[in-house]
């Protein structure tokens, strides 16, 4: 039994250029990593600020008053529920029915409109579902991720914003409803209010 | 007192393991062996230290003292005692702290064995230790303290570790409660055993980059670890399957796996750890592949790293996200360090580390080792690109974009494929050499069997491609393998006069690692039975019953009986529906989805109605009702075939586990 901690030195070394990819790729990776930590730290928009206006382009059959665009501005002096959602969302078929059924309870009086927002998807399979849960508020696609932007949102669905009649935001809720109880206990504190 | 008690043990602890990391660099500097044995004493001692203070935070959680910040955000009075104990995983803070004990615990049960052969890798293995614990308790210490107490103070509520000047302790008299979701037997025991796993992973690592520090080159370092290893993919692998059954039970979507971010990050550790166990054969068995198996372990332990650092740093959203947490510049700081040091040492040794001979036929064992291998980083690539494009699409083009499961699904699916396929073919070829005419020779029985399976399959009225090719390729598997055993058991029942199960006992017995193996690939492609049943043959159906009403599908009815709603303990309002289910005209049972809300975090739970058997899953969930009137309920069902095998395979896999990690007799 000896002592032996030797360390024997290495034979030859690794060619230049593949040392230099390998840090480029290291540090690369570091670095994205680094940026993404500084705006996750920044956190997402907060309740109570105003919401930066956006346009969202409607899917043909699911306009807006006939209008192939809507933005947010144009919907001031009502409750605007944005819902995010995309036709691969396991968790968002959860809550289309209910967004739905709620969505048929106010639309009579026009004090609240519902805006589905479909994030990151492909136009068919996004008809496909919206036919699926029979759904009849205005839906288009996040163009450029834009909305979700607007909104700084991180990358989950769904999620849904309430913006009051002033654009203020209201209410956020990260993952789906689970019942139209709920999402009426969302919006009518709005109404109330007004 | 005790949190005071519990806050001490961790500064201690995390004193004595800069002393351990000091002492065990000076003695490997001055390779002084007295030096190293003091690193490895302080070493054994931040065990019972942490226990200590784990211990103190149990008693603190069990005796629901919300003065503590951690107490009062995870437990409550409904809570019974065995979710208090468990709330110990169920926060940031506590989480950390259950790591740091896990770790010192699995490098103290290394740290015991002999070291008289291997003494030069003892500092450096107590170093690589060392330094991660001091981390894990720098966390816990500076930025996410359990211990730490509600103070009122004049300007509001605080929550400090010490008595800030003028104020009053506050003692809320309950507390906000675990999450419900997490309030599932499943979520009890899935996070310790993906912690298990993570954490084990540590003891290969280390030894590794001890091999690379002093240049050992032989397969040593391997041995050693070897079963270590076989732990560490255990509870990996467990802790993946049970959270896949907790999803299945509790998410009440149907499914069991979603692509979503924080799961891909554990699979990635997985599949590089895979790869790992079979590469490390090769070079036990051929003194081959060196320079990649130190690559695989490195990678392997730096992506469990890179997974948890995505899911406890907020950069990353989704349903296992921690709350946003100040740890995240300290913890990528503790990743940078391990990745460059790693890579470093990597580069360093590079030629130290070629093999010893050279791979002389595309077909044989180790040629499709290495394939296997290949594919399985090919997997890896797919699901770190999935992971990490959404993080620089936002960095180049400012827009966010993500991947949806169809990307994860059309990539990754020939890839396991293949995977299934090499399961199939690699016993049968030769080490060392192998040709297209041997190989041939071994394969055409099994593979025209397995041909036969799938006409059988095809005649029966399947035109699913998908799934035609997965079935035909489970059964190859299983044909391959269970010759396997039926061959050697045979020959062994000849030559010995053992009768044919006594010497199949046996001859698992003395080969352990082989057969053990075979075991766990029985298992995987059973596995493979039930995703493949979920994923091609699901069928689902949604709709509003009046009472006494019914829905068909695949052949079941459901049958809508009543529904009541009423207050139980632990703080719940439970809505429960009765549904009888009947195939055909039998009548099989009865069924009782339901919703649960939680007061306390107004937050409800759906628990789905489940009539399982082996063919197939009936799967239904209450999704809307009305109160009073009896106009009814809306069910979502779901037809899940096949999914029951997902769960048979695993029990099936802990068992070739235990029989490949066995310790085998000293001869």
């Amino acid at each position: 039994m000896t002592d032996n901690f030797a360390n024997t030195a290495p034979k030859r070394a690794v060619p230049l250029w593949a040392q230099i990819l390998v840090w480029i790729g290291l540090l690369g990776l570091l670095g994205i990593l680094a940026v993404s930590l500084m705006k996750s730290q920044q956190g997402t928009v907060q309740l109570g600020k105003e919401i930066p206006d956006f346009t969202l382009t409607l899917f043909k059959g699911y306009e807006y008053n006939g209008q192939p665009q809507v933005s947010l501005a144009e919907l001031r002096g009502k409750v605007v529920v944005v819902n995010i959602w995309a036709s691969w969302c396991k968790p968002c078929e959860h809550e289309a029915p209910d967004l739905e059924a709620a969505w048929r309870i106010y639309q009579p009086a026009g004090e609240v409109i519902f805006l589905g927002v479909d994030y990151v998807d492909t136009e068919p399979e996004a008809r496909s579902y919206l036919a699926k849960f029979d759904i009849t508020y205005p839906n288009g696609p996040d163009l450029g991720t834009r909305i979700s932007q607007a909104l700084n949102r991180r990358m989950g669905v769904p999620e849904t914003y309430i913006i009051d009649q002033q654009g203020i935001l209201r209410f956020i809720k990260i993952g789906p409803f689970a019942s139209v109880a709920e999402i009426q206990a969302a919006i009518s504190p709005l109404l109330a209010g007004k | 007192m005790i949190a005071d008690f519990g806050f001490g043990v961790l500064v201690v602890t995390f004193i004595l393991s800069f002393f351990s990391i000091g002492a065990a660099l000076y003695g490997a500097l001055t390779k002084s062996y007295p030096w190293a044995e003091s690193a490895r004493r302080a070493m054994l001692l931040t065990f019972p230290l942490l226990t200590l203070s784990s211990l103190a935070l149990l008693y603190l959680l069990v005796g629901g003292h919300y003065e503590i910040q951690y107490v009062y955000s995870v437990t409550s009075n409904s809570m019974p005692l065995y979710l208090r104990i468990t709330a110990l995983w169920g926060g940031q803070a506590g989480s950390l702290l259950f790591w740091a004990w896990l770790l010192s615990a699995f490098t103290s049960a290394v740290t015991l064995r002999k070291w008289e052969r291997d003494r030069e890798f003892l500092p450096w293995v107590i170093l690589v230790s060392s330094v991660t614990l001091a981390f894990f308790l720098s966390l816990v210490i500076f930025f996410e303290n359990p211990f730490m107490s509600w103070w009122q103070t004049v300007s509001g509520e605080v929550a400090a570790m010490f008595r800030p000047a003028g104020a009053v302790l506050l003692t809320p008299r309950d507390g906000r409660g675990l999450n419900p979701l997490l309030r599932h037997p499943g979520m009890i025991v899935h996070p310790p055993l993906l912690y298990l796993g993570f954490v084990a992973y540590i003891i290969p690592f280390a030894f590794a980059i001890a091999a690379l520090i002093t240049g050992r080159t032989d397969d040593r370092w391997i041995r050693i670890t070897r079963r270590w290893t076989l732990w560490a993919w255990l509870f990996l692998s467990l802790g993946l399957v049970l959270g896949a059954r907790w999803a299945y039970d509790v998410l009440g979507w149907g499914g069991y796996w979603g692509w979503d971010p924080v799961e891909i990050a554990s699979l990635m550790p997985w599949l590089t750890g895979t790869a790992f166990l079979h590469s490390v054969i090769i070079q036990e068995k051929r003194g081959m592949l060196k320079q990649w198996n130190m690559l695989l372990i490195i990678l392997t332990y730096d992506l469990v790293l890179f997974g948890t650092f995505l899911t406890r740093s907020g950069v990353l959203s989704s349903v296992h996200s921690f709350a946003q947490s100040a740890i995240g510049p300290m913890f990528f700081a503790f990743i940078g360090l391990t990745f460059v040091s790693s890579v470093s040492l990597l580069i360093y040794r590079w030629n130290d580390f070629k093999a010893e001979v050279e791979m002389k036929s595309m077909l044989s064992r180790e040629a499709l080792f290495t394939l296997n291998n290949l594919i399985f980083i090919g997997v890896l690539i797919v699901c770190f690109w999935g992971v990490i494009f959404p993080l620089i699409s936002e960095l180049v083009t400012n827009q966010k974009v993500t991947v949806g499961p169809p990307f994860y699904e059309r990539a990754t699916a020939p890839l396991f494929g293949a995977l299934m396929l090499l399961m199939g073919v690699a016993p049968l070829s030769a080490w060392g050499h192998s040709t297209i005419k041997t190989l041939g020779r071994a394969l055409w029985k099994p593979a025209l069997l397995a041909a036969l399976v799938m006409a059988v399959i095809l005649a029966a009225g399947m035109r699913n491609a998908v799934a035609l090719i997965g079935f035909g390729l489970v059964a190859l598997v299983l044909i391959v393998t269970l010759y396997e055993f039926w061959r050697a058991a045979r020959a062994r029942s000849k030559t010995s006069a053992e009768n044919f199960f006594l010497a199949l006992w046996k001859l698992t017995g003395r080969n352990r690692r082989r057969y053990g193996g075979h075991i766990i690939h029985i298992s995987m492609v059973l596995m493979a039975i039930g995703i493949l049943g979920i994923e091609v043959f699901q069928t689902e159906t949604q709709g509003t019953l009046p009472q006494g009403s019914s829905l068909e599908l695949a052949g079941y009815t459901v049958k809508f009986d009543s529904v009541a709603q009423f207050d139980t303990a632990g703080g719940r309002n439970v809505t429960r529906a009765v549904v009888s289910v009947f195939k055909g005209d039998r009548y099989l049972g009865d069924l009782y989805p339901r919703r649960d809300y939680y007061y306390e975090s107004s937050q409800p739970m759906t628990i789905p109605g489940l009539y399982s058997t082996l063919a197939d899953d009936m799967y239904i969930i209450l999704v809307d009702w009305q109160p009073i009137s009896a106009s009814g309920a809306t069910f979502k069902v779901y037809h899940n075939p096949l999914v029951n095998w997902l769960w048979i395979g695993t029990f099936i896999f802990v068992f070739g586990i235990l029989v490949a990690a066995w310790p085998e007799k000293d001869s």
